[in-house]
């Protein structure tokens, strides 16, 4: 009894640590085969489409409104003091810095990530994996490289694309809903917005990107127990990967000038 | 009738007692555990070159995963393998990739990629290891696809075919490269009786035309045993309880293999 208390123990111990080097390992290889030939150019941009189309129409939509609500209520907060001109700088700061790539990727993560971790899942049940490496093809640069590189490539592309159409979200709300002068909130919004804002959100939707992509590689690839092993790796590659995304800005925030 | 080339290897080639032909590969006292789940135990296991080994034994006995470490896609805790006469346990992961090229595989459910049709997934092997033209391919397929009664079925999508319909594209596709090996695993599981003998067929037929390709057939099928096997191994916990040829097994008076044999309530198994 005490014996069988300790082993639970020691799993619950080690476990996590034999995860951490697991996701590792996924990370490290995906990485390392990025120059190892076959090169998988095709199989890249097919996957950098699919992500692109997946998560496209949802950013465009949100984007938009996001930029459109942070106006509106900074708008409100900046009238008690007499400061609306404020509020396109402000929102586009924190659109390019914070927002977008946060929302970009949590929204990666929810429509390509879960729908990467579900097909490499269901090939890993069904074999398919198996079939791979007994054809002498291995898994990592067929199916894990091509997703992980698509995921670090995409995700910052669309974080740019949630910082315009955000922007345009926000332009919109001030000049036809607050009625605000357009000059002046575009001086604003320029003078307040550095290029290091828009560097710093997209180097983050980078890190992003590879969260993502390894989170779900390793999900779908390490899946165990048929159709509903399926189930449970795509919604804990969500989970996970949303998780990591949200403590890991904090941390490169902090880092970050 | 040898395949070995080195003719200046002293050490005489190991014959497998059943059938008499040289071994082609050896498990020699393999053991393999997934966490407290033992399911190799000691395994030793002649494999006759040139012939069809037939491994048969309930679920969950160990007759994948046996399978498996052959291709090097599991290793065992303890206990080698031999392919000829090159022991295949102490290979890196590199020489072990090379060494899949000689095996061709038939899956349990036939693992077609579901996002390729019935001709990619056929060519697969030859677009990730061949230069071959797009012409060759061509032809290698559609002979292919005949061989296994599928003539014109280049443009279906796994989606669209039957469950016997893709075992038999998961044998094209395992033979495209003209393995030295063939493994099926069950390959007659989840077929009706028709199809199942079909695909018995099939096997026998593959066997036939390909002189000296080494056939190992997965199954709890009685009746594929006593029809195709050249050898017949009977595994049981892990370990293989006995083996000979399959007439031997028909009238074995052993109360586990009449269980087996006859599929038995009654008997030495419990369900
Ligand atoms: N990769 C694996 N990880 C953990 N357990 C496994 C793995 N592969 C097989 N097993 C377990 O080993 C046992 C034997 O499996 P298998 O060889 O597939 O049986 P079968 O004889 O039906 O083919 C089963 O209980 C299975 O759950
Ligand atoms: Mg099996």
């Amino acid at each position: 009894m005490i014996r069988g208390a300790i082993e639970a123990l020691g799993r619950r111990v080690l476990e996590p640590i034999e995860e951490v080097g697991r996701v590792s390992r996924i990370f490290a290889f995906g990485t390392a085969n990025i120059f190892i030939r076959p090169l998988r150019f095709r199989e890249t941009v097919k996957q950098m489409e699919f992500i692109g189309v997946q998560s496209l129409p949802i950013i465009l939509l949100t984007s938009f409104f996001t930029g459109a609500v942070f106006t509106l209520q900074s708008h409100r907060a900046f009238a008690m003091f007499g400061a609306q001109a404020m509020v396109g700088g402000t929102v586009g700061v924190a659109l390019t810095r914070e927002l977008a790539p946060t929302l970009t990727g949590l929204l990666v993560a929810g429509r390509a990530g879960s729908a990467m971790a579900a097909e490499i899942g269901s090939m890993r049940v069904s074999e398919q994996i198996d079939a791979l490496d007994a054809m002498a093809v291995d898994p990592i640069n067929y199916l894990v490289k091509p997703r992980l590189l698509a995921s670090v490539i995409v995700t910052p592309l669309l974080t740019a694309i949630y910082d315009f159409v955000g922007m345009v979200g926000s332009w919109y709300i001030a000049m036809y809903v607050l009625n605000m002068s357009e000059p002046e909130y575009m001086k604003r919004t320029q003078e307040w917005i550095d290029w290091d804002d828009i560097w710093s959100g997209l180097l983050k939707a980078l890190v992003f990107g590879a969260i993502i992509g390894t989170v779900a590689c390793y999900k779908g690839y390490y899946t165990r127990g048929g159709a509903a092993g399926v189930g449970r790796a795509t919604t804990s590659s969500v989970v996970v990967s949303s998780v990591a995304i949200l403590v890991s800005n904090f941390f490169i925030a902090w880092a970050l000038p | 009738m040898s395949r070995r080339h080195r003719y200046e290897e002293p050490e005489p080639v190991p014959i497998d007692p059943v059938t008499g032909q040289p071994v082609a590969i050896r498990y020699e006292g393999v053991y393999k555990s997934f966490g407290e789940h033992h399911v190799l135990r000691g395994l030793d296991l002649l494999i006759p070159a040139g012939k069809i080994t037939v491994i048969i034994g309930r679920s969950g006995t160990g007759k994948s995963v046996t399978l498996k470490h052959v291709m090097g896609l599991l290793r065992p805790d303890k206990g080698r393998i031999f392919l000829g006469d090159e022991e295949l346990t102490s290979f890196t992961d590199k020489k072990l990739r090379t060494v899949r090229n000689r095996f061709g595989v038939v899956f349990q459910n036939a693992a077609l990629f579901d996002s390729m049709t019935v001709y990619d997934n056929i060519a697969f092997p030859l677009y990730e290891h061949t230069r071959m033209k797009r012409k060759e391919i061509d032809t290698k397929v559609a002979t292919l696809l005949a061989q296994v009664g599928l003539s014109g079925s280049e443009k279906k999508v796994p989606s669209e075919l039957s469950g016997g319909m893709r075992k038999r594209v998961g044998l094209a596709r395992a033979l495209v490269r003209d393995p030295e090996f063939i493994l099926y695993d069950e390959p007659t599981t989840g077929l009706d009786p028709i199809l199942a003998a079909a695909m018995d067929q099939l096997i026998v037929e593959t066997q036939d035309s390909r002189p000296g390709i080494t056939s190992v057939v997965i199954s709890h099928d009685m009746h594929a045993v006593l029809h195709i096997a050249d050898k017949v191994a009977f595994l049981v916990d892990g370990v293989v309880y006995d083996e000979g040829p399959p007439e031997y097994f028909r009238d074995h008076t052993d109360p586990l293999i009449h269980q087996f044999v006859t599929g038995s309530l009654e008997g030495p198994m419990k369900v």
